[in-house]
């Protein structure tokens, strides 16, 4: 990996308007900051190597030192990423109810995780209003609030950021692709510093195609809802092509071509749909919104599984082949666009 | 420090230029004295203040300078004398009504007083009043020493009594702000009686009307008082020659260019070759006096500082009078003998006047004022230009800097003249993006806060001092208001005209003299406007930066936040020290990724200093003020900071 400083992360990717506000350069030093989802250098910094450009997810990512560190193993190149087994699942009774996107499976995890002690506290998203807002949760009941998706480009990695600057340690993540490049790039201690300690417990990462940006999503959504009376907002499987708006009493269908146009250009050159540096990966689940795909990567996330089925909080199904062919298509083209845009960017 | 009050004729005494000034408008006599707060001039109203009580003088720190002249005018129209001190730029704002004084003419004698500043060392311009006299046609005096200062003032009144029109007595920095012998003349006994005539025959101008109508008639009059002061002038013993019967080069100078003259002629040794015709009366010139200087040689050096304004007008009268004193050669400022811009020093004349003479001279050498240039300029490396430690305007930049930053739709502060002026460069972060005169925030703002028509969207913000406000705001702001103009005014409130020495404005509850004076409180002003006004302390960050966030969030209209912090130099706060400071050196994370000495790299308070060898910031105790504010922007709350009890 090549590190430069925060010059060259405003060259490279600042500029180039490919910052996706994952946060993983912000909460680790006063010069990066994130104001209502836009992300601003406040003062130059004129260190040659930094943090921040090496946690970066939009810099260049070292994908066989990633495999080696988290799954002590070669990369593959699976549009899948490296994994272990792939099942269907979703929040059983001992989870609670919540306002989960799909199954719930994330929050049954999660709550699993930090109730039976595998984790001391969890790195999550909630809302403040329509903003995203990410929140160390570090009780078990308080998972299942900020359940739901945050259909925009959210920092939650800062957030991560200053619970380890405070010293906390076995944390739970949850995040999308590259807020979890961010982090995993951030365990290997890029910088060689000495009093380095890895923060993370357990991560668990979300599928994703795109993420919309947050001033962009606030300023389209005003002119056509309240948008204090949103509840949420969901992207039924295809072939919908819909973007849907819950408010209290309607639900407002916005045709996702519009949307995309809400989409930072940085999303068109991430090559990764189903959050590949994870210990396990939860999207949803084709043809039954409320089941999930959970993806088992690493050891941790298998013992993590079986703990929670077997206590409860988490119900498992098979996942059918037809479901498997779908998601790698899905992913391998994510791949393929995210090279194609690539090239065009260094053109 | 000299009593300018004291009877003392005779005494001879150290001075500065604007003590003698100060002195010389005591011994003729001086009712009323206003003027507006601006470096090289204040000390003159601040002398007479001090003394305004056993002199009878009514002495004020006017709103502005144009409020100044109109108060010190009425004086002069009840009879009294009267003058009216400010900076070169200060002649421009009062300029509309000077303009309008020249034409209606005065009773009383009455003195404007511009003290300026080539080299703009206090300012953010060399502007050159000298100017206006021939422009607005009243008569310009400039003293060349410092008797001069004191004599030549008390003349000032005088003449500007037998001319009834107003006297533009001019001072620059060097005379001002340095110090001289000066002998003391009589104090008269006071007793002032004011009465204004006004219903006389309408167009007498000693008990009619005092007014720049009818145009014809009086400006017809005020050209006669030019003839006279003409005349006048041809006799003056401020016009003075020294040298030769029959110079080489005879030089013509005024004010501190005098000095510096007579010093280059002494360092060439050239008194028997060189004649100086030292001005007193500089506008309008006595041509006779002129006519037969000018034809003591063919040679003439014309030595001014600035613009060519002697020069012109030397070259006027010798192009009238070629007849009788024949073809001259000119050295001057525009064969480039003399520099047009910042201040001259002896050095700068000796060189072009060597050069006529066929002198060698050994000056500096080009390679010594290569280097010594830039250097003098920046003012030595590490001694840039920066607020006090403690200073309230370091922590509201450091907010609004932080506010746009992150707003991040490349928002910009409009400023103008004030301390804050200097948040144009790094100590104040460079958050001014537009910066003229008195006012002049506000007012460009306005104009930006039209644009949005246009497809502008970026926020615009504008800064103003408390003084400043008042000055020359208010019309700005109604301005923007009226017109709905989309801006956002932070006041920096800091109790004072703090740039200048703490001068009484309107918002404070003392006048110059230190008597009562009504209190105009900014908030209330802007709320009766209409205005959303916010307040908060520039050193509670978290709080002053949601203040803006929330004002920028308010799309229409104007919006004023109040950021009230006294001056660190204020006299409440001078000396105290309300928390004792410490970088604790095990937290301080120094030039490591993770902070890179945020304190000393950026903040820069000159109470935090950077220790090389052990790689960690410190606090200069000696000029740490203990405002505590560092405390808050250090990432690794390594800045302790502690109570004082
Ligand atoms: C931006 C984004 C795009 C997505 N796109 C797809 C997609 O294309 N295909 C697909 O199958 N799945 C996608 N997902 C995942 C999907 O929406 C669900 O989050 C996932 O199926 C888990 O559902 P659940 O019921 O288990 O979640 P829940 O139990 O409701 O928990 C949701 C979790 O997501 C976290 N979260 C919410 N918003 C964000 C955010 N912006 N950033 C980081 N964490 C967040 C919360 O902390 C919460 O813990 C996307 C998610 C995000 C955030
Ligand atoms: S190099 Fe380190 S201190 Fe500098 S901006 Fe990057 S993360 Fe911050
Ligand atoms: S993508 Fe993430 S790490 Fe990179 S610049 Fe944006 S917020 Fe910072
Ligand atoms: S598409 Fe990639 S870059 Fe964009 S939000 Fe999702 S994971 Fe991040
Ligand atoms: S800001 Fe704090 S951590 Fe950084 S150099 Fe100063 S004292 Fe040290």
């Amino acid at each position: 990996m090549q590190i430069a400083g925060s010059k060259e992360l405003s060259e490279q990717v600042l500029n180039q308007d490919l910052c996706t506000v994952c946060g993983a350069c912000v909460g680790l030093c006063p010069y990066f900051k994130v104001h209502k989802g836009k992300l601003a250098k406040i003062f130059d910094c004129d260190l040659e190597k930094g943090r921040c450009y090496a946690h970066c997810p939009k810099t260049d990512v070292d994908f066989e030192q990633l495999a080696q560190a988290l799954f002590q193993q070669p990369y593959n190149g699976d549009p899948l990423g490296i994994y272990r087994r792939i099942t269907a699942a979703k929040a059983g009774e001992r989870t609670g109810t919540g306002d989960f996107q799909n199954g719930g499976t994330v929050s049954a995890l999660m709550t699993c995780a930090l109730e039976s002690g595998m984790v001391d506290g969890a790195v999550l998203t909630d809302s403040d209003g329509l903003l995203p807002k990410p929140k160390l949760v570090t009780r078990a009941e308080d998972v299942v609030k900020c359940a739901s998706t945050k259909y925009m480009a959210t920092p939650a990695v800062s957030c991560l950021n200053e619970a380890a600057t405070d010293g906390k340690t076995n944390l739970g993540f949850v995040g999308t692709a590259c807020q979890l490049t961010g982090v995993a790039q951030m365990r290997l201690n890029p910088l060689e510093k000495s009093d380095f300690v890895d923060p993370i417990g357990l991560t668990v990462g979300l599928f994703c195609t795109w993420a919309l940006d947050t001033r962009q999503l606030m300023d389209f959504l005003s002119t056509r809802v309240d948008l204090k009376t949103i509840t949420g907002m969901d992207v039924p499987p295809p072939p919908a092509e819909v973007f849907i708006v819950k408010t209290g009493e309607t639900v407002v269908e916005i045709p996702l071509d519009e949307i995309r146009e809400l989409v930072p250009k940085g999303c068109g050159v991430c090559p990764d749909m189903t959050a590949e540096w994870a210990d396990v990966s939860v999207g949803a689940f084709e043809g039954k919104s409320d089941w999930n795909t959970l993806i088992i990567r690493t050891e941790k996330g298998e013992q993590l599984v079986e703990k929670a089925v077997a206590e409860g909080y988490l119900v498992l199904d098979d996942f059918p082949a037809e479901g498997l062919e779908h998601l790698t298509l899905g992913a391998g083209n994510k791949k393929k666009r995210a090279k194609e845009n690539v090239a065009k960017e260094e053109k | 420090m000299t009593n300018i009050a004291e009877h003392d004729k005779n005494a001879r005494h150290l001075l500065m230029g604007n003590e003698a000034i100060a002195r010389g408008a005591l011994e003729a006599g001086v009712a009323v004295a206003a003027g507006y707060p601006g470096t090289p001039s204040s000390e003159i109203i601040e002398n007479l203040a001090r003394v305004s009580g056993k002199r009878d003088l009514y002495v004020e720190w006017s709103t502005n300078e144009k409020v100044a002249m109109e108060v010190a005018a009425a004086a002069s129209f009840a009879e009294l004398r009267s003058m009216c001190v400010l900076k070169q730029n200060g002649v421009n704002v009062a300029s509309d009504f000077f303009l309008h004084l020249a034409g209606s003419g005065t009773r009383g004698g009455m003195l404007i007083i511009p003290c300026e500043d080539p080299g703009a060392l206090s300012s953010i311009n060399e502007g050159d009043s000298r100017h206006f006299s021939r422009m607005l046609e009243v008569p310009l005096i400039e003293p060349g020493d410092f008797q001069e200062a004191k004599d030549m003032t008390k003349w000032g009144f005088e003449l500007s009594e037998e001319l009834r029109c107003p006297v533009m007595l001019r001072s620059v920095t060097r005379l001002s702000h340095a110090s001289g012998n000066v002998v003391f003349g009589d104090l008269p006994e006071v007793d002032h009686k004011a009465r204004f005539q006004h219903d006389g025959f309408i167009l007498d101008p000693d008990t009619g009307i005092v007014s720049s109508a009818p145009v014809d008639y009086r400006h017809g009059l005020q050209q006669e008082k030019i003839k006279k002061a003409e005349e006048i002038f041809e006799t003056s013993p401020f016009n003075t020659y020294t040298g030769p019967e029959k110079p080489e080069l005879l030089v013509i100078t005024s004010s501190a260019c005098n000095l510096y003259t007579r010093e280059a002629v002494l360092l060439l040794g050239a008194e028997d070759r060189v004649g100086i015709l030292k001005l007193g009366t500089t506008w309008p010139l006595p041509p006779k006096l002129l006519e037969k200087h000018l034809a003591m040689t063919d040679k003439i050096m014309i030595v001014e500082e600035v613009i060519p304004f002697l020069e012109e007008n030397i070259k006027i009268l010798a192009a009238e009078l070629a007849g009788s004193i024949g073809a001259k050669t000119f050295y001057g400022k525009r064969d480039g003998s003399i520099p047009t811009t910042n201040e001259m020093n002896p050095d700068l004349v000796v060189a072009p006047m060597a050069e006529v003479l066929g002198m060698a001279y050994e000056g500096a050498s080009a390679e010594y004022t290569e280097k010594a240039l830039p250097l003098a300029f920046f003012n030595a490396p590490s001694r840039d230009l920066t607020f006090c430690p403690g200073c309230p305007h370091r922590a509201s930049f450091w907010n609004i800097h932080h506010a746009l930053t992150l707003d991040n739709r490349n928002g910009f502060v409009c400023g103008d003249i004030g301390c804050y002026s200097m948040a144009i460069l790094p100590t104040g972060f460079s958050t001014l993006r537009t910066m003229h005169a008195m006012g002049s925030g506000t007012g460009v703002a306005s104009g930006f806060g039209q644009l949005g028509r246009f497809g502008m969207d970026q926020p615009v913000m504008a800064v103003s001092g408390d003084s400043t406000f008042f000055h020359a705001v208010l019309p700005a702001l109604v301005n923007a208001v009226h017109h709905k103009a989309d801006i956002t005014l932070v006041v920096l409130d800091n109790s004072g005209t703090a740039m200048t020495g703490f001068q009484s404005h309107p918002g404070l509850d003392t006048d110059a003299q230190g008597g009562d004076a009504i209190k105009l409180d900014i908030r209330k002003i802007c709320e009766s406007m209409g205005i959303t006004v916010r307040e908060s302390d520039p050193f509670d960050f978290k709080d002053t930066q949601q203040q803006i966030f929330e004002l920028m969030e308010i799309q229409e209209g104007v919006k004023v936040l109040i950021l009230k912090q006294a001056c660190a130099l204020s006299p409440e706060k001078k000396h105290t020290k309300k928390f004792e400071m410490k970088v604790v050196e095990e937290a301080c994370r120094g030039e490591n990724c993770g902070c890179n000495r945020l304190c000393t790299r950026i903040f820069r308070c000159p109470g935090l200093v950077w220790d090389q060898e052990q790689g960690i910031s410190k606090i200069d105790d000696a000029i740490c003020v203990g405002c505590g504010v560092c405390a808050d922007i250090c990432p690794a709350g390594a800045i302790d900071r502690k109570e004082v009890a």
